[in-house]
C-alpha cells in the first residue's frame, strides 16, 4: 500500500492535518492500479473532488459517502438526508456505525438499518456495512441484513 | 530543455515549496525574488512572515528572514527599521493576519508613515487553519465559519483594505492592489513598493489578490473565474497611491 | 430553551464537536471566536448547529475581541463563551483578567497546543500557568483540566452554571488531542440527568426606568486608592477560598498504601491509570492521584494521600516541563516528600513512560 500524503515532518508548524494540498494527490487519478481517496470534512462536500485532476471525467471513479450513526451530524433520518443532499455527487452510501471501543452487534445494526432505510428514501442503497475486524467475533456476515466489510486497521495506533 | 529561471534570492534547498498546486504565493514570491534581484538588494533584506500559509515562506529566500505571530509581521517590521534604516524590511502575510488580527497594527503604522514594505496576499479565506471566513471573504461565500454563506448584514462587507489604508496615509506612500492574474503589473507594482521604501519617502502597501483552490474547492478553470470574474470585479486593481506619478489603474473608477 | 439531544444517547465524536454540543445542551446563547488550531471546529460545528437551535455566533477580528466580546455579552446575561489554543490564549488574558476583576461569568475552553509562541498546532500541557494565573490579577479562577470526552460534555455543561452561580470566570482546560480524537460518550440533555441549568441575569441592561425605578448600574474595574483595590481583592478572595472546598475535584487511586504516589493531569492521567495497575501487577506499590480542578487545586486531598499512603515519593508527569509540578510545590508547601518529576514538554506521555520512571526512581 502506498500512501501519498505529507508527512507530519513536512507540513511545518502547520494549522490543521490535512489544510495542504499534495501536488500528488492533485494527480492521483493518473496513477495505475486501486485507488482510495480520503476526504474529509468540510461545508463543500464534494466539490473537493475538483482539486483533483480528471475527476469529472473519470468512468471508473465512485464517490461513497461513509455514515455512521453514532456521529451526532447523522444520527437520525433527517440528519442524514441533510448531510447527504449537502455532499454533492453520492454514488454510493457505506454504512459505518460503530462506537469504537464500545461498539456492539446492537448498535451496529440499530444504526446501519437506520442508514439503510433512509437511504432508500433517496432512491440510493447501502453497500455494505464496515466493520473493524476486532468485532469479528461479535458481528458475522449476514448479520444486519447489510453485506459485511471487516477492516483491517493499519495505523491502529493514530489516535484519529 | 529550457529550465524555469529561479531568482537568485530564492534559496534552493527549501524548494520545491509547500504551497499548494494553484496557490497564488508562488507567484507574488517570484514577482518578489525577481526585483530582489534586479535592485541588487538581497543582502539587506529582511524578509518577515505571518501565521497561516505566508509562513511557509519562512526559508523561501536566500535572505535573512523572520516569523512572527499572526498579525504582528507589521510592528516587527516598524521595529527593525526603526532600528536600522538601512536594513529594507518586506513584511508578508495574507488577509486575515492583515485585516483581521494585524488591522490595528497595519492601520498605525499607516498613520506614522513607516518605512516599511509589507505585501498581503488576499485569497479572501483563511487558508491555513482550514478555510474560516476572512474579512476580506465575498458576500454569499460558502466558508468552515460561514456555511449558509457570508451574510453582510450580519458579518459586513469585505474589507477594502488598500483604499481604507491609503486614506490615513500622508505623502510619500505608496498603496496598490495587484492581482496574480497579472504578473508584469504586480512585478512593476511590488518594484514600486520597494523602490518608495528605498528612497526613503514612506508607508508601503501591496495587497495581491491571489488564488487558493484548496479551500476555495475549484479546478483551474473555476479558480481563474472566481479571481478574475468575482474577486477582481469587487477589489479593484490599480494603484491607489503613488509618489511616482499619476499611478495605474486597471479598473479602479477615477 | 429546547431540549438540544432529545434523548440521552451515546456518540462518537471528536473533543471539539463534543464541546459545540455541550454548550448547546447547556443552554449557551452565543459563541465568540477566532480562528486557532487545534480548535477550530468547535466553531465550525457551532456556526452549523446554531441557527438550527436559535443560537448565535460572531469570529471576531483576533482573540483579544473574542474575549472582550463575551464579556460584554455575559454583563447583558447572556450566556456566552469562546474558545481559544496556545497564543489566542495568551492573547485572551486580557479580558480574562477583566472579567475576574468585574465577576463575569465568562466560560471558555482552551485546547492546549505546544507552546511558547507557536509552538506546534498539536497538543501540551504547557497552558496550566497561564489558564490558572494568567493575567495581572490573582488567579480567582475555576479550571477543570478533563481527560475524557465525557468530561468534556460534562465540565462544559457544569461550567456554565459554576461561573453563573459563583461568577468567576470558568475554564474547561483540554488539549489538541483531546480536541481532534473520536472516542465514544454519552449526550444528554441537563434536565434528563437531574441537572438544573443556572438561569443567566444581566449586570447592566436591567429594565425598569432609571431614576423613578432604580439607579443605574455602574460597572468598573478600576479603583482611585490603593485601599479600595485591596477591599475589592480581598473580598474576591475570601469569597473564592470559602467556594474551594466545595469546587475542587479529583480522583485517586490505591493510596492507602503505596511508595509513589504518580501525579498527572488532563489525558496523562488516562497513562498515570494504567501506569499504575501495571506497576501494582507487577508488585511495585504505585498509587496516582489526579486532580481535576487545577484550581482551586485539591491540596487537603494531595496531603492526606500523601499522609495515607506513607508514600516517600511523588512523581509528577506533564507535557510540560514544571507547570503542574509548579502548581503542586506551590499547593503543598511545607510536605517534606521528595519530587521526581518525568517531563515530556509538547510530548504525549504513555502508560510505558510513567512505569519505566517509577522503576528507574524506586
Amino acid at each position: 500500500m502506498k500512501v501519498i500524503g505529507f508527512s507530519r515532518q513536512d507540513s511545518f508548524g502547520l494549522g490543521e492535518t490535512g489544510a495542504m494540498l499534495n501536488p500528488q494527490a492533485r494527480w492521483i487519478l493518473r496513477h495505475e492500479g486501486d485507488i482510495i481517496m480520503d476526504v474529509g470534512y468540510g461545508v463543500h462536500g464534494a466539490r473537493t473532488l475538483n482539486l483533483v485532476e480528471g475527476a469529472d471525467e473519470s468512468p471508473e471513479l465512485k464517490v461513497l459517502a461513509v455514515v455512521n450513526y453514532t456521529r451526532p451530524m447523522t444520527n437520525s433520518p433527517a440528519r442524514i438526508i441533510d448531510f447527504l443532499t449537502g455532499l454533492g455527487r453520492v454514488d454510493g452510501i457505506i454504512a459505518n456505525t460503530h462506537l469504537g471501543d464500545e461498539t456492539t452487534l446492537e448498535i451496529v445494526c440499530q444504526g446501519n438499518r437506520m442508514i439503510r432505510d433512509t437511504v432508500r428514501q433517496l432512491g440510493m442503497d447501502v453497500m455494505y456495512a464496515a466493520v473493524d475486524q476486532k468485532f469479528s467475533n461479535i458481528i458475522k456476515p449476514g448479520d444486519c441484513e447489510i453485506p459485511l466489510k471487516l477492516i483491517e486497521r493499519y495505523m491502529p495506533n493514530a489516535i484519529w | 530543455m529550457v529550465a524555469p529561471v529561479t531568482p537568485k534570492s530564492w534559496y534552493l534547498p527549501s524548494k520545491p515549496h509547500k504551497f499548494c498546486p494553484g496557490c497564488g504565493h508562488g507567484i507574488v514570491l517570484k514577482a518578489l525574488g525577481e526585483n530582489i534581484d534586479e535592485l541588487g538588494i538581497q543582502n539587506k533584506i529582511i524578509f518577515g512572515c505571518d501565521i497561516g500559509c505566508s509562513l511557509l515562506s519562512w526559508n523561501f529566500f536566500a535572505c535573512d528572514s523572520t516569523q512572527t505571530h499572526h498579525g504582528r509581521t507589521t510592528p516587527v517590521m516598524v521595529g527593525i527599521k526603526r532600528s536600522r534604516p538601512e536594513l529594507i524590511t518586506v513584511g508578508y502575510m495574507g488577509d486575515g493576519g492583515g485585516y483581521s488580527i494585524g488591522s490595528q497594527h497595519l492601520l498605525n503604522s499607516a498613520v506614522r508613515n513607516e518605512k516599511v514594505t509589507l505585501i498581503l496576499v488576499n485569497n479572501v479565506n483563511y487558508g491555513m487553519t482550514g478555510g474560516q471566513m476572512a474579512p476580506t471573504t465575498l458576500p454569499g461565500q460558502k466558508t468552515e465559519t460561514t456555511p449558509y454563506g457570508r451574510d453582510p448584514e450580519l458579518t459586513g462587507y469585505p474589507t477594502k483594505g488598500p483604499e481604507f489604508i491609503s486614506t490615513l496615509t500622508s505623502d510619500g506612500a505608496y498603496v496598490a492592489r495587484a492581482t496574480v492574474s497579472k504578473y508584469m503589473q504586480l512585478k512593476r507594482f511590488i518594484r514600486n513598493a520597494l523602490r518608495n521604501q528605498l528612497e526613503g519617502n514612506g508607508f508601503s502597501f501591496v495587497e495581491v489578490l491571489s488564488t487558493c483552490p484548496t479551500n476555495w474547492r475549484t479546478n483551474a478553470q473555476q479558480t481563474w473565474h472566481f479571481l478574475e470574474d468575482e474577486m477582481e470585479k469587487f477589489f479593484p486593481v490599480g494603484e491607489i497611491k503613488s509618489p511616482f506619478g499619476k499611478g495605474e489603474k486597471t479598473n479602479v473608477a477615477d | 430553551m429546547d431540549k438540544v439531544i432529545g434523548e440521552t444517547k451515546k456518540a462518537f465524536l471528536t473533543g471539539n464537536e463534543t464541546v459545540a454540543w455541550a454548550a448547546l445542551a447547556a443552554g449557551a446563547e452565543i459563541m465568540f471566536g477566532y480562528p486557532i488550531t487545534p480548535q477550530n471546529e468547535v466553531m465550525h460545528y457551532w456556526t452549523r448547529m446554531a441557527p438550527k437551535y436559535n443560537r448565535n455566533f460572531l469570529q471576531t477580528e483576533d482573540e483579544l475581541s473574542a474575549g472582550f466580546t463575551t464579556c460584554g455579552a455575559v454583563q447583558a446575561g447572556r450566556k456566552a463563551f469562546t474558545a481559544t489554543a496556545g497564543p489566542g490564549n495568551v492573547l485572551m488574558q486580557e479580558p480574562f483578567g477583566m472579567a475576574e476583576a468585574m465577576r463575569l461569568p465568562l466560560v471558555a475552553v482552551i485546547q492546549q497546543r505546544g507552546g511558547p509562541s507557536s509552538g506546534t498546532v498539536v497538543y501540551s500541557q504547557q497552558e496550566v500557568t497561564l489558564t490558572t494565573f494568567g493575567g495581572n490579577g490573582e488567579g480567582m479562577r475555576i479550571v477543570y483540566s478533563t481527560a475524557t470526552h465525557q468530561e468534556i460534555y460534562d465540565y462544559t455543561i457544569k461550567a456554565f452554571n459554576v461561573a453563573w452561580k459563583h461568577r468567576f470566570p470558568t475554564f474547561v482546560l483540554g488539549d489538541g488531542y483531546q480536541a481532534k480524537m473520536r472516542e465514544p460518550m454519552e449526550m444528554y440533555d441537563p434536565e434528563d440527568k437531574g441537572i438544573e441549568m443556572v438561569a443567566p441575569y444581566p449586570l447592566i441592561g436591567l429594565g425598569g426606568e432609571i431614576g423613578a425605578e432604580r439607579e443605574p448600574a455602574h460597572l468598573c474595574n478600576i479603583y482611585s486608592l490603593e485601599e479600595e483595590l485591596y477591599e475589592v481583592v480581598l473580598k474576591h478572595a475570601a469569597e473564592f477560598e470559602a467556594l474551594s472546598p466545595s469546587i475542587v475535584e479529583w480522583t485517586e487511586g490505591e493510596c492507602d498504601d503505596a511508595d509513589i504516589i504518580v501525579v498527572s493531569h488532563g489525558v496523562v492521567s488516562r497513562a498515570a491509570d494504567d501506569a499504575v495497575k501495571a506497576l501494582r501487577a507487577q508488585g511495585i506499590k504505585a498509587s496516582y492521584f489526579r486532580p481535576i480542578t487545577l484550581r482551586p487545586f485539591p491540596q487537603q486531598a494531595l496531603r492526606n494521600a500523601i499522609a495515607r499512603s506513607g508514600a516517600k515519593k511523588l512523581l509528577v508527569a506533564e507535557s510540560a516541563y514544571g507547570q503542574l509540578e509548579r502548581l503542586i510545590k506551590q499547593e503543598i508547601y511545607g510536605e517534606t516528600i521528595k519530587i521526581e518529576t518525568l517531563f515530556n514538554p509538547g510530548v504525549g506521555i504513555i502508560d510505558y513512560d510513567i512505569i519505566s520512571k517509577v522503576k528507574s526512581v524506586l
